[in-house]
């Protein structure tokens, strides 16, 4: 697979939020847009339909963002949409009163636009590492429009 | 203190009282759940207290409450199994007897689980249960009331006595005492009991036969009937002479018979000689049979057939049928009129099966086929057929036959409810057919009962055979292997009488073909392609073994078969394999394969190909032969040179890789299709050499190889297909003919997928690039880890320069995928199969080089994960990253564990002194990096715990010098590990840690004793800052070990490596030895267990004329001075 190839389908899907893919190739693990939402697949079974009909395969699948479960059946050979998933670091700069932090982006701008999240533990570990002076580092994850803290990592410093 | 009648006197009575009334409110405080802690202490207290048998009886015996007794009953066992082996014997044999008399008065009292729980006391001990009951069984054998219990006691006895480890670790006994009591109760007390119980039986009878109906000796006599099934169920070991002097402690029992892999179970009975009398004798044998004919009398009741005694009575029978061993030997003839009396069960078989479909109940015709397997597993084909021939005109394979038609018959017309009777019948029967064809495989006297095979028809059989499968595989639409085992049954059937059924299977095979061509369009071919699917699939299973791991041969039986033929183009194995090879040559066109070869079928033909292909397809004539005697028979050479290589060999070879390049292209997304044609098909063409030589030159590999470098439908493969497919490719270099041209050969296959991922790697904007086709990038890692798993001497060259060029962009590639767990897995997994491949061959500066890609590997890695925090949104999910990461960090341990082989097994050129790299300080370098991402919650993972564990103490065993020279932080972190690993659970894991410890400590020993440091600081214990004195490290295992096997659960096996790790250890420490003895002595309240404690340390340490050095007969010593010492102290030392 050569590189141009990449370019080219990437320009493509680049305006779309998802790019096809055939649903046999869908691996627990893998994305999958069920019901116009973005999953992550947790199940994948096949089954034969008939006796000598085509194979289809049954997803079991969990919202990224909300966490429900959803799922679908499509035939193999079918294919399916599969969403973008980004994940960008950014570093913490400030948690403000009511819940929104500020990040600092790779350009040196801010994204003031997200919230804590809403599981405590991560929220917890925000809070804490950034009081404690240290710097902290969220990565953010973004699908079809929606975006969500979804990790945090000290780096040692802030000494 | 159980002999007298009132125990200790009045004076106690008033206290028995007392904690009687206390444990009754306990156990109904618990019931009506008031204050529920309390009551548990109650009666906790009383199951701890030392010897507690006294107020357990007086509470057994005059408690009023259920629950009260069945808490005393308990108590009494768990202090007869703590304190078992210091009780005084006359103490042993009242608690017994007063145990076996509380069972026999209270047998008919409702409490029952009181009744099991005082019972299994009993049991508990056998050994002396069985004595005792021996002497007192005649007092009460009498009192028929008493009949049903004794029955039902032995059989519980004789079902427990299946003596398991962790019993006997519980009594602290060793096993060899259960072996005792084993053989004790085989040779003294069986036969006896089951004279007993025949008696019993005999006595009774008459009274069954003159009563009309349900009479209570019934059941009497069903219970006599099952203890003698139970007792014939033993399993037989002392008796078979040669092995009487010694016991065998550490035999597991194994019987050494054929039947373990059956669907039926079958049990030869092998009492020995002894046995002979009592089995054997005419009127034992007539009266079961006749005992059984009484269902004439009950027949018009109905309920005869399936009541107890003749279902226990019918079990009996089928086990006369089976004797077998020395018993058998004496008089083999007498075993005929078993199964002659069973004849009345199943034949005639067309009758039966009617009255059976009329409402009748099955059992008795199973029973039958049952009996028929248990005298084939004991009797030669030849005697087996002969059995019947003095009242019938037929042989028994001729009524064998006949059953099993009229059986599949049935299962056909029933196909569609399950669990009917012919199902269980025919599994039977096809075991009796494996049973004795196996039989004569093995004598290797083929021809001489190939005739008896001929008489009878075995047409039907198959026939029905190959229509059978269609409706199995409605339940199992699994796979085509799914069924494997019942289709090499019909196969061996079918191989028995290959004269008829090759040709027959050709036939039939052709006429589906013509009849799918004929409705092709405009019937719908379900039916039918559903019937070549199972022909193809029984086909296969006659025509070819299944070559798993060693070549397969022609089979035997279709080597000796068809002598007359002499032109390889009418040999029926030739025609059948060419009329198949041609059908599947028609879904190479596109109408064909749209109209007739569904997904489905194409997995059958792509299987029947490949198994086919593995036996056939150009033999070597050497490899492929065989039994040598056969070699110049004419048929058979025309047989193996037809599809050579310079016959049809190539032509066919050409077609079959056409058809898998079909199935892989034209069948997108049928995954078990695609797993079939890469893991069965491919690798069996490339696992011989000749073949791959040709396929080099085929145009169609070529093809193939085009394809899967460039094409784009083929990276859609499902990736473990993928893997396979490039493992494949790289293995068929191996036919080139010089190893220069498999490098070359190999480099350009994968020379596209190398350059495109370095281009994408050093691409400016692979941060934003990265993230979205990334599926396509997936693949390209795939087949490079397929193909660098395929490294074979020749083609490592090309593999490691393949690797080598994409070291930098591996390690870009994580940086950038640092959020995708499964390309980050992937990556892993490639550099981890890479570096096991290539690690022996390499040089020093190779070594290093690849030492330090896999040592940045690791760091960033590491720098990604550690301190992590992610997301919980759901459970589930937060499993699979949980997973993910355990699956990465096994595949980093992997890796180490591959870089340490490199020490073991090194093809280098250089001598051992320039080895430049230190591997053993890089694998530490590499723990340290690794280990604080391994927390104990993903220690709970057993593959990941076994890994990390093997890992290290394989290091500690090979490189005890390197653990020395590491800094103190990470020494201590190794060794907690070790300490955590030694609380597990898992046997394996803890003798990992054992090993370890072994070697740590003799290691320091050894290095002291010769004057050098050993582990140095670590072992001599420091003072911290604070004035706080840490002991050393030796010292603090020292304490664990000890803590660990004197007062923790832990299986039995494991003592002998514990004793390997605590001899060095008390060498190294003898001082604090001594203390921690001491310390164990004074803590001991008993004088007289501070005696035997003390004497026991003493023992532990100097009897076996034990020596300081650590040598092999040291270790061996102290072994069993460890075991002896368990043995002695553990019991009181654990009792609180």
């Amino acid at each position: 697979m050569s590189d141009e190839e990449h370019h080219f389908e990437s320009s493509d899907a680049g305006a779309s939020k998802t790019y096809p893919q055939q649903a046999g190739n869908i691996r627990k693990g893998g994305h999958i847009v069920i019901k116009g939402r973005p999953c992550k697949v947790v199940e994948v079974s096949t089954s034969k339909t008939g006796k000598h009909g085509h194979a289809k395969c049954h997803f079991v699948a969990i919202d990224i963002f909300t966490a429900k479960k959803l799922e679908d059946i499509v035939p193999s050979s079918h294919n399916c949409d599969v969403p973008h998933v980004n994940r960008i670091d950014y570093q913490l700069i400030d948690i403000s009163e009511d819940g929104f932090v500020s990040l600092l982006t790779d350009s040196g701008g801010t994204k003031d636009d997200l919230k804590l999240p809403t599981d405590d533990n991560l929220s917890a570990q925000m809070k804490s590492g950034f009081e404690e002076g240290k710097d902290v580092v969220v990565s953010v994850m973004s699908s079809m429009g929606e975006e969500q803290i979804c990790a945090v990592k000290e780096v040692g410093g802030g000494k | 203190m159980f002999n007298g009648i009132a125990g200790g006197g009045a004076e106690d009575l008033p206290q028995l009282q007392s904690t009687m009334r206390a444990i009754e409110l306990a156990c109904s405080y618990i019931q009506i759940n008031t204050n529920p802690a309390a009551a548990e202490a109650t009666i906790l207290s009383l199951h701890q207290s030392p010897q507690p048998y006294k107020a357990c009886r007086f509470i057994l015996e005059n408690s009023q409450v259920a629950s009260a007794r069945f808490q005393a009953a308990a108590a009494i066992k768990e202090a007869a199994i703590r304190e078992w082996s210091f009780l005084s014997t006359e103490d042993k044999g009242g608690l017994i007897s007063f145990c076996l008399g509380y069972v026999i008065q209270h047998a008919n009292s409702s409490d029952a689980y009181v009744f099991s729980k005082v019972s299994s006391v009993a049991a508990f001990h056998r050994y002396s249960f069985s004595r005792i009951l021996g002497n007192d069984l005649f007092r009460i054998f009498f009192f028929w009331r008493y009949m049903y219990t004794i029955c039902m006691l032995i059989v519980s006895v004789s079902q427990v006595s299946e003596f398991s480890p962790s019993t006997s670790s519980a009594m602290s006994l060793p096993r060899e005492f259960h072996e005792n009591c084993r053989k004790s109760l085989e040779q003294n007390y069986l036969k006896t009991f089951y004279s007993w119980a025949q008696d019993a039986a005999l006595s009774v009878t008459n009274k069954i036969v003159e009563s009309n109906s349900d009479v209570p000796e019934v059941k009497v006599c069903n219970a006599a009937l099952r203890l003698m099934h139970q007792i014939l169920n033993w399993e037989f070991r002392y008796s078979k002479g040669g092995t009487k002097g010694s016991i065998n402690v550490f035999s597991d029992g194994m019987r050494s018979d054929t039947a373990s892999s059956r669907k039926t179970e079958c049990v030869i009975v092998q009492p020995g000689a002894s046995w002979c009398d009592v089995l054997l004798s005419s009127s034992h044998v007539g009266w079961l049979i006749n005992l059984y004919s009484l269902r004439q009398k009950f027949a018009f009741e109905g309920y005869w057939l399936d009541c107890p005694v003749a279902v226990s009575a019918r079990k009996l029978i089928v086990q006369l049928c089976s004797l077998a061993g020395e018993t058998m030997h004496r008089s083999r003839a007498a075993s005929a009129p078993p199964s002659v009396r069973v004849l009345p069960w199943i034949d005639p078989p067309d009758v039966i099966s009617k009255e059976i479909e009329e409402g009748r109940s099955g059992s008795e015709m199973i029973d039958g086929c049952r009996a028929l397997l248990s005298i084939a597993t004991v009797t030669i084909p030849v005697v087996f057929d002969r059995l019947l021939r003095s009242i019938r005109p037929f042989g028994t394979l001729t009524l064998l036959s006949l059953l099993m038609g009229e059986v599949v018959k049935v299962l056909l017309a029933n196909s569609n409810d399950k669990e009917t009777w012919s199902y269980e019948a025919r599994d039977i029967l096809l075991d009796t057919w494996t049973t004795l064809l196996a039989s004569m495989d093995g004598s290797g006297v083929l021809f001489s009962f190939s005739n008896l095979f001929t008489n009878c028809n075995f047409t039907p059989i198959v026939a029905s055979a190959s229509a059978t499968t269609d409706e199995d595989d409605a339940d199992c639409l699994a796979s085509v292997s799914a069924m494997d085992e019942r289709l090499g049954s019909y196969a061996l059937i079918a191989r028995a009488a290959v004269d008829a059924t090759v040709p027959f299977l050709t036939k039939l095979f052709s006429d589906r073909v013509a009849r799918l061509h004929q409705g092709r369009g405009t019937v719908d071919p379900t039916d039918t392609l559903e019937e070549v699917y199972s022909l193809l699939l029984i086909i296969g299973h006659v025509l070819a073994d299944e070559g798993e791991g060693e070549t397969a041969l022609v089979p035997d039986a279709l080597q000796t078969h068809f002598v007359d033929v002499v032109e390889a183009g009418n040999h029926p194995v030739v025609l059948l394999s060419s009329s198949i090879v041609k059908f599947a040559e028609q879904c190479l066109d596109a109408n064909m394969r749209s109209s007739i070869f569904s997904p489905r079928l194409m997995e059958a033909v792509i299987w029947f190909l490949a198994r086919w292909s593995f036996t056939y397809l150009m033999l070597v004539e050497d490899c492929n032969l065989g039994s040598n005697q056969l070699q110049s028979l004419p048929s058979r050479a025309c047989l193996f040179t037809f599809f050579n290589e310079h016959n049809q060999g190539k032509f066919v070879l050409d077609i079959i890789v056409r058809i898998s390049l079909t199935s892989l292209m034209s069948y997108p997304g049928e995954k078990d299709l695609q797993e079939l044609t890469c893991h069965q098909l491919l690798h069996a063409l490339v696992r011989r050499r000749n073949i791959c030589f040709h396929l080099l030159s085929l145009d169609s590999w070529r093809n193939l190889a085009n394809a899967f470098a460039n094409d784009k439908s083929l990276f859609l493969l499902n990736g473990v297909s993928q893997r396979s497919l490039a493992q494949t490719l790289v293995l068929s270099a191996y036919g080139m003919q010089s190893s220069d041209a498999s490098n070359q050969y190999v480099k350009d296959l994968m020379a596209h997928m190398t350059s495109s991922l370095v281009d994408l790697a050093n691409n400016s904007d692979l941060k934003n690039l990265a993230q979205q086709p990334d599926i396509i990038m997936l693949l390209c890692i795939r087949e490079l880890r397929g193909a660098a798993s395929a490294t074979e001497p020749r083609t490592q060259r090309a593999i490691y320069e393949m690797g080598l060029s994409v070291m930098n962009p591996v390690l870009r590639l994580l940086e950038v995928y640092k959020h995708e767990s499964a390309v980050i897995y992937l990556l892993l997994k490639f550099v981890v199969d890479w570096v096991d491949g290539q690690i022996s061959y390499l040089e020093a500066h190779e070594t290093a080089g690849v030492v330090n890609f896999c040592m940045s590997l690791l760091q960033i890695y590491s720098s990604h994960n550690i301190g992590k925090i992610s997301l919980s949104l759901s459970s589930t999910l937060l499993n699979e990253a949980k997973t993910e990461k355990y699956k990465d960090l096994r595949a980093l341990l992997q890796l180490l564990s591959h870089l340490c082989s490199k020490d073991m097994v090194d093809f280098s050129s250089d001598s051992i002194e320039t080895q430049s790299t230190n591997i053993s300080q890089v694998v530490f370098f590499g723990l340290h990096i690794i280990t604080p991402l391994i927390t104990l919650e993903l220690l709970k993972y057993p593959k990941l715990c076994f890994d990390y564990f093997s890992l290290i103490s394989h290091m500690l065993e090979v490189y005890p010098e390197t653990l020395a020279q590491l800094n103190s932080d990470a020494f201590n972190h190794v060794l907690t590990t070790v300490d955590f690993g030694l609380h597990q659970q898992d046997v394996d894991i803890v003798t990992m840690c054992l090993r370890a410890l072994k070697a740590l400590a003799s290691y320091h020993y050894k290095e002291t004793k010769a004057g050098n440091t050993g582990l140095g600081s670590h072992a001599a214990g420091q003072t911290d800052p604070n004035g706080v004195f840490h002991e050393g490290i030796l010292s603090r295992f020292l304490r664990t070990l000890l803590q660990f096997l004197l007062f923790e659960d832990y299986s039995t096996d494991l003592v002998s490596t514990a004793a390997d790790a605590l001899f060095p250890l008390i060498l190294c420490e003898p001082n604090l030895y001594q203390g921690l003895g001491n310390e164990l002595i004074e803590k001991q309240g008993n004088p007289n267990f501070k005696t035997r404690l003390a004497n026991a340390l003493q023992v532990l340490t100097t009897s076996n004329q034990l020596s300081s050095s650590l040598d092999r007969l040291n270790y061996q010593r102290f072994r069993k001075n460890l075991n002896n010492f368990l043995i002695e102290v553990r019991g009181f030392l654990k009792t609180k």
